[in-house]
């Protein structure tokens, strides 16, 4: 997968209260590499991270997916982009708590009308150490737990490219390396490229590549 | 998709079945409606049907209290004088004319029905035999007043008379099963009207020829002839004014539970907007969200629906055997009704659920997500 934002200017609001949360960035993900993106609250690091994953779409500039612009791409269109080739990891987590572990990492198998849904989510679940809390609900595990859970989900359509926001920034450090540990492993060994959005210096350390971003440009 | 639906509703559990219950009472309230109105109208046919008459002679009056007051056993007021009867008799076309009599007479405590008539009543009510040889009881006095074939019975009004029992009638499930059929003298000793009759049943030699007969028997004076066809059509279309009054109330409950279910399908995509948010951050379309939506609120429609038949059913059980226009009458059920009022809890579901699912569907993702 390959991703290209050349020029991109995001605002938000209009008229006087207008405020541009990112501002001339262009920027290449290819080749499946692990980056870590930094900067201070409020710089446009989630903005960016959103524009990545197709949540959101640039007020001015362009994006390329496998160098087409996705411009004219329908909601449908960018859904299924997410769907099948994009994976999100929450600073909170953002566990349906109503589902248990199992029925929340089925849910994008279950978009995606995958067979064997169930089969394919344990699997998954087994390969971040929860194989024994496939029935437990959200509300039963501790935050590391439950960030493995969100993780599970994203992997779960085997995804190309992992956007992960803050995953980290809820967890002591001994967990929270745990995890990053855990998405080093995916990037390493299955390929997937990795953006990881933290304030943590060490975090970014261990990623191949980092990006500094303050008051909406990539410096 | 079902289990995700499941696990959204079970999380409101008490607001999904209050909105059950909300739409099951209008649903249930429409097939009660339904099946006991039908009931009724074929309970009015086989009573009138079961007064074997082609035409019905009555005193002057309004001809529909008149025939209500004979089917049900109750005095009618006002009288033909017997006299008239050798000329209705003679009338061209009159093969049979049974002078009756009815009113209401106390037996063993209890008020009961007597029908007086003359020997031909078995001739137009089909029954076995030639004539009366004492009285002839319906089935249900007979169960009630423990009433067996040879006792005799002492009628209580203005005079009192014993009859020994001939013979007790096969339950008919109509009006017969209430009275207490007696020769035509007994009755009207009985009752205190000598000489004087509540009506007359006709019977013509050729039916197709039965409306001529009609016109001349309505010109004798003191009398009308009326075909009991017509007071059934009079009594159906008055009963279906009523029947609209009901269905509109109905329609009333039906509109709230639209509206019941409605707001909590609004509600839903107002609470759920995180998971919505969430599901479509993960990949799920516009048409995604708002399919989970509809088959929720199409889901909660059919489950009031089957629920609403169900306590339809149970609730024409818990009404009195004998309603509108004093005629006994057993609710009738088909599975055309049933398929109706699922139909209409399936437009409950369709109708209340679009809306909320459009704004549900709507939800933007980075909206959802930044608000969380």
């Amino acid at each position: 997968m390959r991703l290209d934002l050349s020029k991109v200017w995001k605002a938000y609001g209009e008229g006087a209260s207008q405020f541009w949360a990112l501002r001339d960035v262009s920027l290449t993900i290819d080749d499946a590499p692990m980056i870590a993106v930094l900067g201070p609250s409020g710089s446009g690091k989630s903005t960016l991270l959103h524009l990545l994953g197709f949540l959101d779409t640039p007020t001015r500039g362009s994006i390329l997916l496998d160098g087409t612009s996705v411009e004219g791409l329908s909601d449908r269109e960018l859904s299924l982009v997410r769907r099948n080739r994009i994976g999100f990891v929450f600073q909170q987590y953002h566990l349906n708590e109503s589902l248990t572990t199992l029925q929340n990492v089925m849910v994008p198998l279950e978009l995606a009308r995958v067979r064997d849904r169930r089969t394919v989510a344990a699997r998954v679940l087994d390969q971040v150490g929860l194989a024994s809390k496939l029935g437990s609900y959200p509300s039963e595990l501790s935050g590391g737990e439950q960030q493995r859970v969100a993780i599970a989900r994203a992997l779960a359509n085997a995804p190309e490219l992992i956007l992960a926001d803050e995953p980290t920034g809820n967890l002591d450090s001994t967990t929270g390396a745990n995890i990053l540990e855990l998405l080093l492993g995916m990037n390493r060994e299955k390929g997937i490229a990795v953006v990881l959005v933290t304030h943590d210096e060490a975090v970014a350390r261990s990623c191949d590549v980092q990006i500094q971003v303050r008051d909406g440009r990539v410096l | 998709m079902l289990w995700m639906i499941l696990a959204n509703a079970r999380q409101r559990r008490a607001r999904a079945i209050m909105t059950v219950a909300g739409v099951a009472v209008g649903v249930g309230t429409l097939f009660a409606l339904l099946a006991v109105s039908a009931g009724m109208e074929s309970a009015l046919e086989r009573e009138i049907e079961g007064l074997g008459a082609h035409i019905l002679l009555l005193p002057e009056g309004c001809p529909y209290t008149l025939t209500l007051a004979l089917m049900q056993g109750t005095d009618t007021l006002e009288y033909i004088p017997q006299d008239m009867v050798p000329e209705f008799t003679r009338a061209e076309n009159v093969r049979l004319a049974v002078p009756v009599v009815v009113g209401r007479v106390r037996l063993g405590g209890e008020q009961v029905s007597v029908y007086g008539a003359t020997d031909g009543l078995f001739t137009v009510k089909d029954w076995e035999g030639t004539g009366f040889s004492g009285a002839v009881v319906g089935s249900d006095v007979a169960a009630r007043l423990k009433l067996a074939p040879g006792q005799s019975i002492s009628l209580e009004l203005y005079e009192t008379v014993t009859v020994e029992i001939a013979h007790i009638l096969p339950r008919s499930g109509g009006r017969d099963d209430t009275f207490v059929f007696v020769p035509l003298p007994t009755a009207q000793t009985l009752l205190g009207l000598s000489g004087r009759l509540s009506a007359v049943l006709v019977q013509t030699t050729d039916v197709a020829r039965t409306a001529p007969t009609r016109f001349a028997l309505s010109r004798m004076a003191n009398v009308q002839a009326v075909p009991p066809s017509d007071v059934f059509d009079m009594l159906v279309t008055l009963f279906g004014s009523i029947k609209s009054t009901l269905i509109l109330v109905t329609g009333i409950a039906i509109v709230v539970g639209v509206l019941t279910t409605m707001n909590t399908m609004m509600m839903a995509a107002y609470e759920r907007k995180k998971d919505i948010g969430l599901i479509r951050a993960v990949g799920a379309t516009r048409m995604d969200v708002f399919r989970m939506f509809m088959v929720e609120s199409l889901g909660v429609s059919l489950v009031s629906g089957v629920l609403g038949v169900a306590l339809g059913y149970a609730a024409t059980h818990l009404l009195p055997r004998t309603s509108g226009f004093g005629l006994q009458s057993s609710p009738a059920f088909s599975l055309g009704y049933v398929a109706l009022c699922l139909v209409v809890a399936a437009a409950v579901g369709s109708i209340s659920g679009i809306y909320p699912a459009v704004l549900a569907a709507r939800t933007q993702p980075i909206k959802a997500l930044r608000e969380l």
